[in-house]
C-alpha cells in the first residue's frame, strides 16, 4: 500500500460522505461557472471579425427615432467610407409569438458586402439581391422552425403598422449570431406608404484606423440638421446596449460571490466534519510515529483529492456541456454563444484549490493540538 | 435515603422471594453469522427466573450472557426457542408489540448509562412515560416518585454532563422505573462506575427486589457485584454450567 | 407518541460547530431567492400600480406596448366627441393624446447612457392622472421645452435637477418641476406637452389616448363601439388592466431567481444531508435508547425529519433578516416592454418570506430524508454500542 493508497482509502472510506463533499464542490463550482458564462454572454457581446471597421449611426436622441433616408449620399461621401446600408429594426411577431430573433430591413447588395463572415451561397444571395420581397434567414433559427429556402414568412407588425409577407431566398452562416433575418427596405419602404426614412445606418470603413475619423466626420455632417447623428464603432454600439442593463453585471458579480462564498464554507465544514471523526485514526498514527507534519499531509491530500474530484466534475462538466451543446439548444435561441474561457477555467481551479486548503484548516490545527491519549479517547 | 447497603451474601430467603415464575426460558437458541463463519451465542438455554429474584448471569467474554439478557428483554431474538415472560411470548411478537411490550414491562439499565444528553435528568427520565397515555401532571408525579426512590430529587434540572457517572447511572435506573415494570434487566450496570458509585447502585437494585417486588437480573463478570445477587447463574460457550 | 420538539431543537443549538455551516449555507441560498424575486416583484408592482379606476386607454389594434402604437390625428378628433366621454368643467373632453418618445440619457456619476421615455401629454393629460404628484418646481406650459421629471428618475440622471436643462439631439429642455408618482409605471417617465413633443421629434401621430366616461355603462358601450368599428382598427382596455400587462421584464428576473436559488440548494441539500447524516452517526447509541425503550421506527424518522427541517428554518429566518436591509432600495433596470429606464424597488412581500422559509424548509425536509430513514433502521441493539 502506497502513501496515495492509504490516503485514497480514507477519503473513500465513508463514501456516502465522500459522494456528498464531491457532489456539493460540483454542483457549486457548476453554478459558478454558469454565472460567470451568462454575465459574460450578457455584457460582451462576441466580436466578429468584421466589427473593427464597421460603424453604426443612430439618431442623437434616441435608437427610438428614424433617420432621414436623404442622409445616405452624404454619408457615402465621406472619405475612408466603402459601403453604406440602412439598417432598420422591424420587431415583428412571428406565428402569433414574440421571438428571439429581430428582423431587419437593408439594401441587399450593400448588406452582403458588409457582412464579410456572413456565409452563403452565391445563388440564394443573387437571390436575396434581386427580389424585392426576399428574405435570408440565420441557420439557428432555420433550424428551430425548420425553415427551408421558397418557405413563405409572415412577420406581424407590432412596431410597425404593418405586416411582411416574405420568403426564404437563402439561409446565411457563419456569424457570431446567426438567428436573425434581413429582408430588402424597398419593401418596408413600400409598405410604410413611400418610406424615406430608416433606422440606423451600417457602414464599412476602409480600415479599423480610419474608423476613428469616420465617426466623427459623421457627426459633424449632421450637426445642427433636424437629425443629428451619432456614430460609433459596433463594438461602441453594441457595449452602449449592455450598459442600459445598468446594475444587472453587479447584481450578478455579487450573487457569484455569495455563491463561492456558501460554497466554500459548505464544502470546507463537510470536509472538516469528516475529517475530525477520524481523530481516532490520526491519534494512533501519532502514536505509531507519524509527526506532524505528515499527519497535515494527510488531511490536506485529502481534502485537496475530492475538492479536485468536484472541480474536474463541476468545471469540467460544465465545460463539456457547453462546449458540445450548441447555446442555441440549450437556451432556446435566447444565447447565441456560451463560451467557457480559459479565465473562468482558471478561476474555477483556484476556488476549488482554496477550498482544499480551508477545509483542512480547521482538522489540521486540532490534530496539531491533539495529544495522543485525548485522541485515542475520541469516541469514533 | 440509605443505599449503601452491605452486600448479602449467599442466597437470602427474604419474603421477597416467591415460586412464582416470571420469565420462562425454553430451548432458546441464538445463532447468528459472522463473515463466513457460523457462530453460536446460544445453545439450548432452558432456564427459570421467579419473581422478585435478584439473578445475576456470570460467564467469560463470549459465553453467551449478554445475549440471553437481551433475548429475555425484548431486543433480541433468538434463532430457535422460547421465553415467556408473565405469560407473553416475546419470541412471537412483533417489532411494535415488542416496542409496546418493553416499555411498560422492561426496565434496561445499560452500562454506559444511554442517558439523551440534550435533556435534563428530569425529562430523561419522563421519556417513557411520554409513550403512554398519562396527562402531563401525572407524568411529572410519577417522574418525582422515582427521582426521589434514588435519592436524586434535587438533581433533577442537571443535564447528564452536570451529573457523575453514579448519579447518571440512578438516574437511568429511576428512568428504567418510571413506567413501574415489574423486571428490571441490567447489562454490566457497575462497569464505568468506581466502587463506591458501583455499591450505591448495586444496593438500588437490590432494594428494588427486595422491598418493591421487582424482578432484577443482572449480567456481570464482577463476583463482588454478583454477589448482591439473590442466585447466580454461569454461561460457559452458550451454555449454562453448574 | 412523538419525541418532543425541544430534543429535536437542543440538538441543533447544541451541535451548532456542525450546524452552523449549513445553517449559513441555507441562510444564504434564502437571501439570494428572496432578493431576486424581490427585485421582480418591484418591478410587477410598479407596473401594477398605474392607472386611475374608470380611465380607458386606446391604441393601435394588434399593439403590446404603448411605444409601439400609433393613433393618428383624426382618430383622436372622433373618439373625442364620442358618447361617453367624460368632459371637464369647461366642457372639454376629459382625454389626452399622448406621444411615447424614446431619448437617450447620460445618468450621474459617467455610469453610462440609458433610454429614458418622454410622455407628451394632452391638456388634460394631468388630471386624468392623480396618482401623480407635483413634488417640487411646477408643471411644464404648453408649447414650451419644458418638462417635469419623475423625482426618482431626476435621482439617476444627470442635468434633471430643477431649473437644469438638458439636450438630446440638439434641443435643449428646461427641467421645471419634479413629480412622484406613487410607485407606478409614471415614475419611470419625463413629461411635457404633446403637441411640443410631437412637433421636435417630428412625430405626425400620437402613441396613445387616455380617457375617462362618464360612468361604468358609458364606459361599456364605448368599448363596444371602438372595438368593433373596423376604420378605426384600434383597441381600447382599461389603463388599470393594460399596466398590468406590461411586465414582460420581471420574466427573465423570476426565472433567473428560481433558477439560481435551485441550483445553490442543491449545494444546501448536499449539506443538509452531511450535517444529519453527522448527527445520526452520533447518536446512535441515542437513537437505540430510545427504541429500547419504546418509541417506534417511524417516531425517529419523523424526530430526524423535523430536525432537518427545524436546522433549515433557522437558515432560512436567518436568510430573510439578511435579505432584510435591501427592502425599499430603489434601483433601475432596462425594461422590455418599452426598451427604456424602469425604476423601482426592491419589494419583499410577506407572501416572499413566506416563499422564502417554506424553500428553506423543503431543504431541511429533503437533505433529511436520507438520514432519517437510516437512524429509524438503526437496530435497538445499537444502543449497546460500546463506543
Amino acid at each position: 500500500m502506497t502513501t496515495l493508497g492509504f490516503i485514497a482509502k480514507n477519503a473513500l472510506r465513508n463514501k456516502r460522505r465522500a459522494i456528498l463533499s464531491v457532489g456539493s464542490v460540483a454542483a457549486s463550482l457548476f453554478l459558478f461557472i454558469i454565472l460567470q458564462v451568462g454575465v459574460r454572454e450578457l455584457t460582451l457581446p462576441v466580436e466578429d471579425v468584421g466589427s473593427a471597421s464597421r460603424v453604426i449611426a443612430r439618431n442623437r436622441i434616441s435608437l427610438g427615432q428614424l433617420l432621414p433616408a436623404k442622409q445616405k449620399p452624404t454619408i457615402e461621401r465621406i472619405p475612408g467610407v466603402e459601403v453604406v446600408s440602412p439598417f432598420t429594426w422591424f420587431g415583428g411577431k412571428f406565428r402569433g409569438e414574440e421571438v428571439m430573433f429581430a428582423q431587419f430591413a437593408v439594401d441587399p447588395d450593400a448588406f452582403l458586402k458588409i457582412s464579410v463572415d456572413a456565409h452563403i451561397p452565391a445563388e440564394q444571395a443573387q437571390a436575396f439581391t434581386a427580389d424585392r420581397r426576399a428574405c435570408i434567414v440565420g441557420k439557428d433559427t432555420a433550424a428551430k422552425y425548420k425553415l427551408k429556402v421558397g418557405d413563405r414568412m409572415m412577420i406581424e407588425g407590432t412596431y410597425w403598422p404593418f405586416d411582411l409577407e416574405l420568403h426564404v431566398a437563402g439561409i446565411y452562416s457563419g456569424t457570431p449570431d446567426d438567428r436573425n433575418i434581413f429582408f430588402n427596405h424597398k419593401y418596408l419602404d413600400e409598405a410604410s406608404g413611400g418610406g424615406g426614412q430608416v433606422g440606423t445606418w451600417w457602414i464599412k470603413v476602409r480600415s479599423p484606423e480610419e474608423v476613428g475619423p469616420v465617426t466623427s466626420a459623421i457627426d459633424k455632417a449632421f450637426m445642427n440638421t433636424s437629425a443629428e447623428v451619432r456614430a460609433e464603432t459596433e463594438r461602441a454600439f453594441q457595449l452602449g446596449f449592455i450598459s442600459m442593463w445598468g446594475n444587472i453585471k453587479t447584481l450578478i458579480s455579487a450573487i457569484s460571490s455569495v455563491v463561492v462564498f456558501t460554497l466554500i464554507l459548505v464544502s470546507a465544514s463537510t470536509m472538516s466534519m469528516a475529517i475530525r471523526e477520524r481523530f481516532r485514526e490520526l491519534a494512533v498514527l501519532k502514536a505509531l510515529g507519524f509527526r506532524r507534519r505528515e499527519l497535515f499531509g494527510f488531511i490536506l491530500a485529502e481534502s485537496f483529492g475530492l475538492s479536485a474530484l468536484g472541480a474536474m466534475l463541476g468545471v469540467g462538466g460544465c465545460w463539456a456541456l457547453l462546449t458540445f451543446v450548441p447555446a442555441t439548444t440549450l437556451t432556446g435561441n435566447f444565447f447565441p454563444t456560451l463560451e467557457v474561457t480559459p479565465r473562468m477555467l482558471g478561476l474555477g481551479s483556484l476556488v476549488a484549490a482554496a477550498l482544499g486548503i480551508i477545509s483542512s484548516l480547521a482538522p489540521a490545527i486540532s490534530v496539531a493540538r491533539m495529544s495522543v491519549v485525548e485522541g485515542l479517547k475520541t469516541l469514533d | 435515603m440509605d443505599t449503601i447497603a452491605a452486600p448479602a451474601v449467599g442466597h437470602p430467603l427474604a419474603s421477597s422471594a416467591s415460586s412464582e415464575i416470571v420469565v420462562a426460558v425454553r430451548d432458546l437458541s441464538k445463532i447468528y453469522r459472522q463473515g463466513e463463519i457460523n457462530v453460536t451465542a446460544l445453545n439450548n438455554i432452558s432456564l427459570d427466573i421467579h419473581k422478585a429474584e435478584f439473578l445475576t448471569l456470570m460467564g467469560p467474554s463470549g459465553s453467551g450472557k449478554s445475549t440471553l439478557l437481551h433475548i429475555i428483554a425484548g431486543i433480541d431474538r433468538p434463532t430457535k426457542g422460547e421465553c415467556h415472560v408473565q405469560g407473553v411470548d416475546v419470541t412471537r411478537l412483533n417489532e411494535s408489540q415488542l416496542a409496546d411490550w418493553r416499555n411498560q414491562n422492561v426496565g434496561f439499565v445499560f452500562q454506559t448509562f444511554n442517558l439523551i444528553p440534550v435533556l435534563t435528568a428530569f425529562e430523561n427520565v419522563e421519556l417513557p412515560l411520554l409513550l403512554t397515555k398519562l396527562p402531563s401532571r401525572r407524568r411529572k408525579e410519577q417522574v418525582k416518585v422515582a427521582l426521589d426512590l434514588v435519592g436524586l430529587s434535587a438533581r433533577g434540572h442537571h443535564l447528564p454532563k452536570q451529573l457523575s457517572g453514579g448519579q447518571e447511572q440512578r438516574v437511568a435506573i429511576a428512568r428504567a422505573l418510571v413506567t413501574d415494570p415489574s423486571l428490571i434487566v441490567a447489562d454490566e450496570p457497575t462497569g464505568n462506575l468506581d466502587s463506591v458509585s458501583a455499591n450505591e447502585v448495586l444496593g438500588i437494585l437490590q432494594a428494588l427486589c427486595r422491598d418493591a417486588g421487582k424482578t432484577v437480573i443482572m449480567v456481570t463478570h464482577d463476583p463482588k457485584a454478583a454477589a448482591f445477587g439473590t442466585r447466580s447463574i454461569h454461561l460457559e460457550k452458550g451454555e449454562l454450567v453448574e | 407518541m412523538a419525541l418532543p420538539i425541544k430534543y429535536n431543537v437542543r440538538n441543533v443549538f447544541i451541535r451548532w460547530r456542525s450546524t452552523i455551516a449549513t445553517i449559513v449555507g441555507v441562510a444564504l441560498v434564502v437571501a439570494v431567492y428572496v432578493l431576486v424575486q424581490a427585485l421582480a416583484v418591484g418591478l410587477e408592482s410598479s407596473s401594477a400600480n398605474t392607472g386611475a379606476p374608470g380611465n380607458l386607454l386606446v391604441m393601435r389594434k394588434g399593439s403590446t406596448a404603448e411605444s409601439s402604437s400609433q393613433v393618428k390625428l383624426d382618430q383622436l378628433r372622433t373618439i373625442q366627441y364620442l358618447d361617453g366621454v367624460a368632459k371637464d368643467t369647461e366642457g372639454k373632453p376629459l382625454v389626452s393624446g399622448d406621444v411615447l418618445i424614446l431619448i437617450n440619457l447620460p445618468r450621474r456619476e459617467n455610469k453610462g447612457e440609458a433610454n429614458i421615455l418622454i410622455r407628451g401629454i394632452g391638456a388634460n393629460g394631468i388630471k386624468l392622472r392623480p396618482q401623480v404628484a407635483l413634488m417640487g418646481g411646477r408643471w411644464f406650459r404648453p408649447g414650451l421645452r419644458e418638462v417635469a421629471i419623475s423625482k426618482r428618475l431626476s435621482a439617476r440622471f444627470a442635468n434633471t435637477g430643477i431649473g437644469e436643462k438638458f439636450k438630446t439631439g440638439g434641443h435643449e429642455m428646461t427641467v421645471v418641476g419634479q413629480f412622484d408618482a406613487g410607485s407606478s409605471a409614471f415614475d419611470s417617465e419625463i413629461w411635457m406637452d404633446g403637441d411640443e413633443a410631437r412637433s421636435i421629434f417630428d412625430r405626425e401621430n400620437y402613441s396613445s389616448v387616455l380617457l375617462t366616461t362618464t360612468s361604468d355603462l358609458a364606459a361599456t358601450n364605448l368599448i363596444n363601439r371602438i372595438e368593433k368599428d373596423k376604420t378605426l382598427s384600434l383597441k381600447i382596455v382599461p389603463e388599470i388592466g393594460f399596466y398590468k400587462t406590461q411586465t414582460k421584464t420581471a420574466g427573465p428576473i423570476k426565472f433567473m431567481g428560481a433558477f439560481l436559488a435551485t441550483a445553490m440548494s442543491i449545494g444546501a441539500i448536499f449539506a443538509a444531508m452531511n450535517t444529519m447524516y453527522a448527527s445520526v452517526g452520533a447518536r446512535t447509541r441515542e437513537v437505540g435508547t430510545l427504541r429500547v425503550l419504546g418509541f417506534r421506527r417511524r417516531t425517529i424518522l419523523v424526530s430526524f425529519l423535523l430536525e432537518g427541517a427545524f436546522l433549515a428554518l433557522v437558515g432560512g429566518v436567518l436568510g430573510c433578516l439578511l435579505a432584510m436591509p435591501m427592502n425599499g432600495l430603489a434601483t433601475g433596470t432596462l425594461s422590455f416592454d418599452n426598451f427604456s429606464e424602469v425604476v423601482f424597488e426592491f419589494r419583499i412581500t410577506p407572501r416572499l418570506w413566506m416563499n422564502g422559509l417554506l424553500f428553506s424548509v423543503i431543504v431541511g425536509l429533503i437533505g433529511s430524508l436520507l438520514p432519517a430513514i437510516r437512524a429509524a433502521r438503526l437496530p435497538v441493539i445499537a444502543s449497546l454500542k460500546s463506543i
